[in-house]
């Protein structure tokens, strides 16, 4: 799970990659529209449903923010 | 530079009032002015409040439209107000005050396409090129002068959100390109010519009205899912079709070639004509 998540980062987002901060969206390292294309691409590649409400800066802020919701999104 | 504004208020959300706001607050050296910023519309994602804090910019949020009325109606300096990616609609009284200014962009080329959403209602209508306009504000909705105008290509696969990007980009670059004309008050303007046909495009209109009718060819259907992605957005509510006679929501879909088509619950494959196939999954209500 966690290398297809990295592998969509990379084509959408390859900084996020590198990064090591917490605090993705607030230091341009990724964008709003980015965020679209990522839980687009989430969605169809795990067959899960991101709500908007988990759209939100403090679930992209890093690499491994975004892995924790999709495990926690397919443990439900 | 001079100018004789003193105050430049910029009201918005989003990408293009970020780097707008940036950019705003960067030349203030060159003129005098204070910058300040009104969030009207709280997004999830924005980060205007980080960028305020970053330049010393003073940051209000003003969620109440009454609230925000009002706060402008007291401005008693000259005052330019940068409305970008906002849907605040300014009263007559305020737009026709002598000290108040007021530029906006509209995410289509005026005067084709005003109203709400127009990035939806040029892919819907099939439309292989549109723009931003920068334009000063009246009394009417985007009827204003047109500033500055930027055009770009609608592709076959463009949806909602990638366009409203490429818009916010373009806004950015029509901004820079006015600002200092708009604050020298020497920028060329030209009044927009409307035809009979003019279409004012309301929030409340959902292109398709909403309803994917499966019957209609998938090319056509393509259009209308791709009009109204905006990914989590809100913008719409999700669109409903109908299957085997329930009626359903559309959670996504995707174009795909026809190796990857993988059998699933809830899903629909249509087929294009170039082969292709229109993937959508849904759930029943």
């Amino acid at each position: 799970m966690e290398e297809k998540v990295l592998e969509i980062l990379e084509e959408y987002c390859e900084e996020a990659l590198d990064y090591e901060g917490d605090n993705m969206m607030e230091e341009g390292v990724i964008d709003s529209f980015t965020v679209i294309n990522v839980v687009s691409e989430l969605e169809d590649a795990f067959d899960i449903e991101i709500d908007a409400k988990y759209v939100v800066a403090e679930n992209f802020r890093n690499k491994e923010a975004i892995i924790e919701l999709v495990a926690r999104l397919l443990e439900e | 530079m001079e100018t004789d504004f003193r105050r430049v208020v910029i009201i918005g959300y989003g990408k293009a009032t970020g780097e707008i706001l940036k950019y705003t607050a960067d030349r203030r050296a060159d003129y005098g002015y204070t910058p300040e910023f009104i969030e009207h519309e709280p997004h999830a994602l924005s980060v205007t409040k980080q960028i305020c804090e970053e330049r010393g910019i003073p940051f209000a949020s003003m969620p109440d439209k009454r609230e925000l009325g009002g706060y402008l109606d007291e401005i008693q300096e000259k005052t330019l107000i940068v409305s970008a990616s906002n849907n605040f609609l300014f009263p007559a009284v305020l737009v026709e005050r002598e000290n108040i200014t007021i530029i906006n962009f509209h995410n289509a080329l005026l005067p084709d396409y005003p109203g709400r959403n127009a990035p939806s209602w040029v892919i819907y209508r099939g439309e292989v090129q549109t723009g931003i306009t920068w334009h000063y504000v009246t009394a009417g909705v985007d009827e204003g002068n047109i500033i500055i105008q930027k055009s770009c290509e609608i592709g076959p696969d463009t949806k909602a959100y990638e366009l409203t990007e490429t818009l916010m980009d373009l806004a950015y670059e029509g901004f820079c390109e006015c600002f200092d004309g708009v604050l020298q008050e020497n920028a060329v303007a030209r009044p927009q010519g409307f035809s009979p046909e003019r279409r004012m495009y309301r929030s409340s209109e959902i292109p398709g009205d909403g309803f994917l009718d499966v019957k209609e060819p998938p090319e056509k259907l393509y259009c209308l899912l791709r009009s109204v992605d905006y990914g989590k957005s809100g913008i719409f509510p999700p669109l409903q079709m109908e299957v085997s006679g329930k009626r359903a929501e559309i959670l996504r879909y995707r174009k795909v070639a026809p190796e990857k088509k993988k059998e699933g619950a809830d899903m629909l494959y249509l087929p294009f004509a170039d082969g292709e196939l229109l993937k959508i999954k849904y759930r029943l209500l």
